[in-house]
């Protein structure tokens, strides 16, 4: 009974022994060299396959992270929507008047002080960039997707009155 | 009055009644731009349907709701629409 008792310890012992225990127990005698071996050999694989996966991934994000950064100015983006075939000259000239209105209130939140006045007009400026992505996506994907990258970007420039004087 | 005279004096009014409309209803791309211009503009209409150019830089769009629109630059140079 004692024996059985014990018996059952070792065994319940063994269970809850770590991982890597385990296995090297439950290997069979002839793979005892191998799993003596093994954790040698893990280890240079942990260090080989991270190596090897991580170069893969971020290869590729390198690559493409060139395209994002292309963003646009206030200059380059009027010149691109003066360019563009996808929208006629209605909805040009419609697109320039509210540009020039949105340019008119910052720059009168800019003269009159205040970051909270600008703060105000984003929701503005984000219905404008909506409204020219709206236009522009289907006849000029490139150009869409080049002002969406560039929405931030233009709006640091709006934002900053030092950078916005300098526009002018 | 010799005979071509005559012929001409009454082929006239009917070559001027064949003629075309002074209009551009079927373009495709106007019609595109005055849509995207109403749009811009928040003037209900879901698509101009047609369009009769009536001056420079003035046209007449009738929308797929019924709305008619005559869409135009106005003196300051700003694209305007009104709902006819």
């Amino acid at each position: 009974m004692r024996s059985a008792a014990l018996s059952v310890l070792l065994i319940a012992a063994g269970c809850a022994a770590p991982a890597d225990a385990p296995r090297a127990q439950s290997a069979t005698p002839a793979d005892t060299p191998r799993a003596q071996t093994a954790p040698p050999a893990d280890k240079p694989r942990a260090k080989v396959v991270p190596a090897v996966a991580r170069p893969a991934p971020v290869a590729p994000a390198a690559r493409e992270a060139p395209k994002p950064a292309a963003t646009l100015d206030v200059a380059a983006l009027t010149e691109r929507l003066r360019n563009t075939d996808a929208i006629g000259l209605f909805t040009k000239l419609a697109l320039k008047n509210q540009l020039d209105d949105l340019l008119q209130q910052v720059r009168a939140q800019h003269q009159g002080g205040g970051k909270d006045g600008v703060t105000a007009l984003r929701q503005p400026y984000d219905m404008l960039v909506l409204k020219v992505l709206a236009v522009v996506q289907d006849g000029d994907p490139s150009l869409a997707r080049t002002i969406s990258g560039s929405r931030e970007a233009l709006w640091g420039i709006l934002a900053d009155p030092v950078k916005f004087n300098a526009l002018a | 009055m010799t005979l071509s005279a005559r012929a001409a004096a009454l082929l006239v009014p009917f070559a001027l009644c064949a003629a075309p409309p002074a209009s551009a209803a079927e373009d495709p791309a106007l019609l595109k731009d005055l849509t995207a211009v109403l749009m811009l503009l928040a003037m209900p209409c879901g698509g101009v349907l047609n369009a009769v150019r009536q001056a420079d830089n003035a046209h007449i769009a009738t929308c797929k709701d019924g709305s008619r629109y005559r869409v135009y630059v106005n003196a300051e140079g700003r694209a305007a629409a009104q709902k006819l």
